[in-house]
């Protein structure tokens, strides 16, 4: 069907193709008071085309696989196409020399009956239930998700990828007296027996019942560290500044800034498609390119930008395997982790702010200007020691300035959903907002 | 697509086995999109969902499934796997009745102007924007078309269909001054084709996106207190979408996981404040004819005069809830299971003067522009960060501030709402929540919020 497609194309006079299909088989079950309440199951298979005409590339994406559809949609193709004014490197691949093995275990997860899927929620569901502070537990969630990536292009390159997983959770609903907090865990896993039901519930109820009773805090300068989690969050929210097209489009301060000084010494932050502890692995971007570990950040220097074809080609630099989704993305990009335990990582802290949540990065993060002004939580840190917990804080910045001004940096690296990685981290100073 | 008599026989099929209701989803949906930077077209893609959704409840249980394989056998197929989560007897399937009529007044649809056309429009505004001021280093424009065809049958005998045509325009600059970059965007959209810029003044909007990130250039980094603060109308809404909009929703109330449940015909806000949610506003980036349950959609009464009188119900909801819908059940896609949602929501008009409310306000501060927001409905608690701020002090606006956000319950802020003015205004965004992200209206004339917690990185020693 894939070569059919790109013969068609070739005879519209379309000078190179390339499709992309993914096809996404999901079941996502959710138990509400101990009730099967959500119960989705999906396969769809969606396909991106790229083609070069005029000298110059445009996409098309579509899940309508008919003959007539697609006929119509490479025509539309050609049209636009020649449309776009401007010229850039338009770029369909003939395939790296080589490609990193993907050591990645597949799992049936579908071989799993559904209602052990269902039990595992419902004995979560109870477990958490079994607080006394939780008054209920808002929802739970199971998905298991297959993908499966073709590329095949007109430059005779035929790739294809396999990935399984599934994460479950539940939201815990904590009351004592009239304060409410949330809290969940998400509990990712490459074959289904990974699920701990024990520790899920008690990772979860941890995190609620330490925020309660939680309060605000008086304004000021404090000193702040980022739990893992939540510098993970912020570090995702800033990949963008990293890419080749930012720095072409002059939408990143990072411009001319390669291998210069760009934060703290101790500062390496690294994309790699095949780090161990990450949850998915990958040896190949979305245009063929072989992918490989690389220092974007090393020793607080700026290495480059992370490049498609096109940008790698406007800068006459190597690609780096970072073409996904159209755009650029990085695999696994992380913050590489030191040996301070998270104890000691704070001890020298007389009167600080620990950050275990944050809301609304969406919309609070400028990651042109750096600045970021974000709804949070977490706990006081008096003289060295975790102390109370506080709610309905704004925490403020500038991400550019507070990487050079990291006072230490945790042992705990931990990946998040995204691909997204970090320990905990140690700011000197930012600004929270709270009471007058 | 299917032919009728296809789709009451998989309807019958749906319910032999116990559930009580089935729903079949049918889209089809094209989208262009077209980018312009720095006055240049970079990008002009085409994009296209298709697939069909089926949705089994017995009772208040409910099984979904979905597939981009559209023919009977495929979609058998998912009903069968589907119905196998239920027993019990045969339910009969009410006949499927007539399509009625859906509003259909777009007057230039995506396919009838072409892309040249279109990307002269654009290119026009990004130099525009570029020509603005020196310090402008990039500028964006792009336009978003999209035309959603959709069917929804279902065992009650709806057979109803509704095409929904969007055009959006973004507008974004970026000014850079001694190593500072700053950025400020606007988002017009509505339910229209290419005639919106024919309705819509985007020349205003160019000018003042490049002006606002120009003056984000020398504004002073906000600093961290409780202050009055008056929200400027249109996407000043925001805050009532965040704080008393998604809480009024029956995803949230339903499981009772929103301040406002058991609070009808209660006090929950100030005498002056009467909220809507209207699913029907006349080429409403937020309007559709039928929701995508097949309902028509109507305009809801939320508040009146801080009286809380209604939730906003879709089907399976309207069950656990043992209320009516109230036609808001909208959904992204055939991928997502409809549920309960917003479409215009906006705090009516009141009998304030947008001048006289700065001039009454000491010291404070003007959200002249918001971004978006957050909120968890369980906790109440919500956050949306100001893109243009300005301090008010002695009832007059002075410096330019950047990098404000504010905090606060929902159910404290509408009691706090001290002043309503009588400029009501939309302004549009896409809404993310359970049943994925969809074309929403938010709306207020601007109003005044007592005090409120905003944060900042200003005031640094």
């Amino acid at each position: 069907m894939y070569q059919n497609w790109i013969d068609l194309g070739l005879k519209k006079g379309i000078t190179d193709l390339e499709v992309f299909a993914v096809r996404n088989k999901s079941l996502k079950l959710s138990v509400y008071q101990n009730k099967l309440d959500q119960h989705v199951q999906s396969d769809v298979e969606s396909i991106t085309i790229r083609g070069i005409y005029d000298n110059k590339l445009s996409t098309v994406r579509f899940e309508n696989l008919s003959d007539v559809h697609v006929d119509q949609l490479l025509d539309a193709l050609k049209a636009n196409a020649k449309a776009l004014t401007v010229v850039e490197p338009a770029i369909i691949y003939e395939g790296s020399k080589s490609y990193p093995e993907v050591k990645d275990e597949l799992f049936d997860f579908g071989s799993v009956p559904v209602i052990k899927k269902i039990d595992l929620l419902k004995d979560l569901e109870q477990k958490i239930l079994a607080n006394p502070f939780v008054t209920q537990v808002q929802s739970t969630m199971y998905q298991e998700i297959d993908t499966e990536t073709t590329l095949v292009n007109s430059k005779g390159l035929h790739l294809s990828r396999h990935n399984t997983y599934a994460y479950a959770y539940a939201i815990g609903v904590f009351q004592k007296e009239e304060d409410i907090k949330t809290a969940y865990d998400i509990k990712l896993a490459k074959n289904f027996d990974e699920f701990d039901v024990v520790k899920m519930a008690e990772t979860t109820i941890t995190k609620g019942v330490s925020s309660l009773g939680g309060t605000s805090m008086t304004s000021g300068e404090y000193p702040v560290v980022f739990s893992n989690e939540m510098f993970a969050d912020i570090l995702e929210v800033f990949t963008s500044i990293f890419s080749g097209e930012a720095a072409y489009r002059n939408m990143t301060f990072l411009k001319d800034k390669v291998n210069q000084q760009i934060a703290g010494k101790d500062i390496n932050l690294i994309d790699d498609p095949l780090h161990p502890d990450a949850h998915f692995k990958t040896g190949f971007d979305d245009e063929g390119v072989a992918c490989s570990k690389r220092y974007v950040v090393e020793n607080g220097v700026f290495k480059g930008f992370n490049h498609n074809l096109k940008t790698a080609s406007i800068f006459k630099e190597e690609p780096t395997g970072n073409g996904f989704h159209g755009g650029i993305s990085t695999t696994n990009f992380y913050l590489e982790p030191q040996e301070k335990d998270f104890d000691t990582l704070i001890l020298d802290i007389k009167d600080g702010v620990y950050i275990t949540d944050l809301v609304g990065l969406h919309a609070g993060v400028k990651t042109v200007s750096g600045e970021f002004s974000l709804q949070a939580s977490g706990f006081k840190i008096k003289n060295g020691k975790i102390d109370h917990p506080i709610k309905m804080i704004v925490v403020s910045g500038n991400f550019f300035d507070a990487i050079n001004h990291v006072k230490g940096i945790g042992s705990d690296l931990k990946f998040g959903l995204s691909g997204v990685g970090s320990p905990s981290v140690y700011i000197e100073s930012l600004m929270i907002g709270g009471e007058a | 697509m299917l032919k009728k008599v296809e789709i009451q026989e998989l309807l019958n099929e749906a319910l032999m086995t116990g559930a009580d209701f089935a729903e079949i989803f049918l889209e089809d949906t094209k989208s262009s999109f077209i980018r312009v930077t720095s006055g240049d077209v970079t990008s002009i893609d085409r994009g296209n969902v298709f697939g069909a959704g089926v949705r089994l409840i017995q009772g208040v249980d409910e099984v979904y499934g979905f597939t981009n394989h559209v023919s009977y056998d495929s979609i058998l197929a998912v009903v069968k796997n589907l119905r196998a989560s239920f027993s019990g007897a045969l339910t009969k399937v009410s006949p499927l009745g007539d399509k009625k009529p859906f509003k259909d007044d777009v007057k230039k649809p995506m396919n009838s102007v072409s892309v040249e056309e279109k990307s002269k429009v654009l290119q026009a505004l990004s130099n525009q924007i570029k020509n603005y001021d020196s310090r402008i280093v990039q500028a964006l424009s792009q336009l978003l078309e999209t035309e959603q065809y959709v069917l929804i049958a279902n065992s009650e005998g709806v057979y109803q269909d509704d095409k929904r045509t969007y055009s959006r325009v973004m507008l974004a600059a970026i000014a850079q001054e001694n190593g500072l970059m700053q950025q400020a965007y606007e988002g017009p959209g509505r339910f229209m084709g290419f005639e919106i810029f024919d309705e819509v003044d985007f020349k205003t909007y160019a000018n003042e996106v490049a002006e606002s990130a120009v003056k984000l250039l020398s504004a002073e980094d906000m600093t961290a207190q409780v202050m009055p603060v008056v929200l400027h109308n249109a996407f000043g809404g925001v805050i009532f979408h965040e704080a008393c909009g998604h809480p009024l929703e029956a995803t949230a109330v339903a499981k009772g996981l929103s301040p406002f449940v058991g609070k009808l015909g209660q006090k929950v806000g100030s005498d002056i404040v009467t909220a809507y949610d209207d699913g029907d506003v006349d080429g409403a980036w937020g309007r559709l004819s039928y929701d995508d349950e097949g309902k028509p959609t109507q305009k809801n009464l939320l508040i009146e005069n801080g009286v809380l009188k209604g939730y906003l119900i879709d089907y399976r909801n309207a069950r656990k809830m043992k209320m009516e819908p109230t036609g808001s059940g909208r959904r992204q896609s055939y991928k997502f299971s409809p549920t309960s949602r917003m479409n215009s929501t906006y705090i009516a008009p009141g009998k304030d003067k947008f001048e006289d409310i700065i001039k009454d306000t000491k010291y404070g501060l003007f959200a002249k522009k918001l971004g978006g927001g957050t909120v968890v409905p369980a906790t109440g608690e919500f956050n949306f960060a100001v893109q243009e701020g300005y301090m008010i002090e002695d009832g007059k606006l002075t410096r330019p501030v950047r990098g404000a956000m504010l905090i606060g319950h929902g159910k404290d802020v509408l009691f706090k709402i001290d002043k309503v003015s009588d400029n009501l205004e939309f302004g549009q965004g896409m809404c993310g929540s359970l049943s994925g992200s969809i074309p929403v209206d938010v709306g207020q004339p601007t109003i005044r919020v007592s005090s409120m917690t905003v944060g900042g990185a200003g005031g640094k020693k």
